[in-house]
């Protein structure tokens, strides 16, 4: 182990790497390992928590990227394979998706083209989403993040469809309850919304599209207007 | 000059602030204080305001040394809060109103404690985290909102301290949650409890119901001392406050933080998010216990925002509710 | 093949690709730099690693090489610019060598599909799947 806590691993594919995104609790860098493009998600100590805590958090967020990338990739649900894995220093190598934008630049740069084929596009998009989120939850995987920007599109050829990347699965989970499923749901729709302003209806064709493709979606769909309703109806004193 | 008076008592406490174009005149308050181990309830809370209210408004026009025609505009809390100290209030306000013939103005109390941190701190464009009592949000603004990036899908942090300390019989004088912070500082024993971040939102009802259970058991068997479980339970509560904040200024690129709310005041909160905020090379921004904890002035500064932006509350309009989103007032006054 | 060989020998039909011998052999010098490696031997951990179960004797059974074997993939760990041990390990082997790319063509696709019991929606990419399992299979 080398005196900054990184290992000798860490420390050789750093030596050629860019920096890409310092997120709230991980760096992410983009280079080669053993040969193959490769993202490497750091996840650093937080000084500010108690080094218990942290320490914990760190490991069990690791080990439940892990986990949920390789159920993910079992089921047919595209998400990055994982090369290797650190637990010295919580540091996870991926297979980068190169060629990929998140869905959260694609959604803006769509908005910035032409109207008229604009549309047609989002809704298409908002359709694949709903699709794939069905099977994750069909496969019992709580993502506990979901954003459009932990989603990943690689956009094929001219004839080729566009593939749909889930990433970032520190916050997953196992569960089989509609609860957890409908709050998964409820936090998408809160970022989905707050990250691109009037897009209520874009939101609304990804959940029939979810919800058409989802066997079990109806008590998931009762859980999320009751999640909602929490909001909305919580007395807030003080 | 715009000169506005502001009425608070959506909770236990009550004040009247006074505000001259970004000056805080005056801003007298008192608190409604319960023994060990009770709650406040909305009746006996309502019955404090009604008996304190006018002579909190008298010190409050005393202290400013204005007269009531040198005022421009009454402002009150619309919500959200408890309904009976709410009503209270209200009709002071618009008493007053009526009887000094000046326009009315209901707020939004958390858009009352965002202005007023603004204000104090000269925050230009924060990510917000309101800590209090009743409410646990992580808001930044966007297109004419205060929009709320993460929040408790249960209960409020500041909620689940107090009850804590009702559970292990803490006193409510001053605060619950200043003696749990003073308790704290003494713990030295890290409890492990239960964590949960979904996303940007939080959960706390979890925790609570785990340390309600097992506080009893880890103190008579002195596993623990009631110092290491108020230590832990800050740990946990303010670790989990500080993830979603970082979260929210990442996914918006904020590099300014501002923490409001009654539990804002905790210095331990206050201590970790300057540490993140180290970290990302991001500033800080907090007030301390006068205007952290709900208070007239705040409610002040907001009306006086929304007045110089050309809003008033017609008479039949004044009515108060419980339930009032931050997300739902549209914000005239900034760009 | 006559005398005792310092290295890693790997039956080549169990090999999808060489990266995966790659990733085998980095997280076994990972280990060993760290003290946590679960066999005795560097090479030997090599064979464990390539493993998708935690079973060691299953690992060799599976990745080890026996008498009756007519391929080996041999797999030597030494610094960038000391050959020296290679020339020698390779005097030792009676046979014709290959490129290491050619092991991609040697492989018993139905084994490893078995063995790593991948699923239908991993057979485009099935050195990911396989990596993959080796990757995560510590905590599983």
């Amino acid at each position: 182990m080398a005196v900054d806590g990184r290992s000798v691993a860490v420390q050789q594919f750093l030596k050629k790497t860019e920096l890409i995104k310092q997120g709230a609790e991980a760096r992410v860098y983009r280079g080669i390992f053993l040969g193959k493009p490769t993202i490497l998600k750091e996840r650093f100590p937080k000084l500010y928590r108690h080094p218990l805590l942290d320490e914990k958090l760190t490991h069990r967020r690791t080990v439940q990227e892990v986990r949920a990338l390789l159920r993910c990739r079992k089921a047919g649900i595209s998400a990055p394979a994982v090369y290797f894995v650190d637990y010295t220093c919580h540091c996870i190598f991926l297979e980068d998706i190169v060629g990929s934008v998140t869905v959260r630049d694609y959604i803006t740069s769509i908005q910035l083209s032409p109207q008229k084929s604009q549309e047609e596009r989002l809704d298409h998009l908002a359709k694949k989403m709903g699709l794939v989120l069905a099977k994750m939850h069909e496969e019992d995987v709580i993502h506990g993040d979901l954003t459009t920007s932990n989603m990943l599109l690689k956009v094929g050829g001219d004839t080729e469809e566009a593939d749909l990347f889930l990433i970032d699965f520190g916050l997953s989970y196992i569960s089989a309850l509609p609860e957890d499923k409908g709050v998964d749901m409820y936090v998408l729709e809160k970022a989905f919304l707050s990250t691109h302003p009037n897009t209520e209806a874009l939101f609304e064709k990804l959940l029939k599209a979810y919800t058409a493709s989802y066997r079990k979606s109806h008590s998931v769909i009762n859980k999320l207007n009751e999640v909602r309703l929490r909001g909305r109806k919580r007395s807030m004193v003080g | 000059m715009t000169v506005v008076i502001g009425f608070e008592g959506s909770a236990n406490k009550i004040g009247v602030g006074i505000i001259r174009d970004g000056e805080v005149l005056s801003n007298p308050r008192r608190t409604y204080i319960t023994p060990p181990g009770q709650g406040f309830l909305p009746s006996d809370t309502a019955r404090h305001h009604r008996g304190v209210i006018l002579k909190v408004l008298k010190e409050a026009l005393d202290e400013a040394g204005l007269k009531p025609c040198d005022i421009d505009c009454v402002a009150y809390t619309k919500g959200p809060g408890m309904g009976a100290p709410l009503v209270t209030v209200a009709l002071v306000a618009r008493t007053v109103a009526q009887l000094w013939g000046k326009p009315l103005l209901g707020v939004n109390h958390c858009i009352g404690h965002i202005e007023m941190g603004r204000l104090i701190t000269q925050a230009n464009n924060p990510t917000v985290l309101y800590v209090s009592g009743g409410n646990t949000q992580v808001i930044a603004y966007s297109e004419r909102r205060y929009r709320i990036f993460g929040e408790t899908i249960d209960i409020a942090v500041g909620n689940c301290l107090d009850r804590f300390a009702r559970v292990i019989k803490i006193s409510n004088d001053p605060s619950p949650g200043y003696n749990i912070e003073q308790m704290a500082k003494e713990g030295k024993k890290y409890v492990e409890l239960p964590y949960t971040v979904k996303g940007m939102d939080v959960s706390f009802s979890g925790i609570l119901s785990y340390i309600e259970d097992a506080a009893g058991k880890m103190l008579t068997s002195n596993q623990c001392t009631a110092e290491d479980l108020c230590f832990s339970l800050q740990e946990t509560l303010f670790s989990m406050l500080v993830e979603i904040t970082e979260r929210a200024m990442a996914h918006c690129g904020s590099q300014e933080v501002l923490i409001v709310g009654g539990v804002g005041c905790n210095m331990r909160l206050q201590e970790m998010m300057m540490v993140m905020c180290k970290e990302r090379g991001a500033k800080l921004f907090a007030t301390d216990e006068s205007f952290c904890i709900d208070n007239g002035a705040m409610i002040a500064q907001a009306g006086w925002e929304m007045f110089r932006s050309g809003q008033v509350t017609e008479l039949s309009d004044s009515w108060i509710t419980q339930r009032y989103r931050t997300d739902e007032v549209e914000v005239t006054w900034r760009d | 093949m006559e005398g005792k060989i310092d290295g890693a020998l790997i039956n080549p039909f169990m090999i999808v690709h060489p990266f995966e011998v790659l990733v085998a052999a980095n997280k076994a010098v990972h280990l060993h730099r760290i003290g946590k490696m679960k066999t005795r031997r560097m090479y030997s951990e090599i064979i464990y690693n390539l493993s998708p179960t935690n079973n060691i004797s299953d690992a060799f059974k599976r990745f080890g090489t026996s008498d009756s074997d007519t391929a080996v993939l041999i797999v030597l760990v030494h610094p960038t610019d000391e050959t020296r041990h290679m020339t020698e390990v390779m005097a030792k082997v009676d046979g014709q060598q290959i490129p290491v790319e050619d092991v991609s063509k040697m492989v018993d696709t139905a084994q490893i599909k078995k063995l790593y019991r991948t699923t239908p929606q991993e057979d485009s990419c099935l050195l990911d799947a396989v990596v993959c399992r080796m990757a995560v299979k510590d905590v599983i």
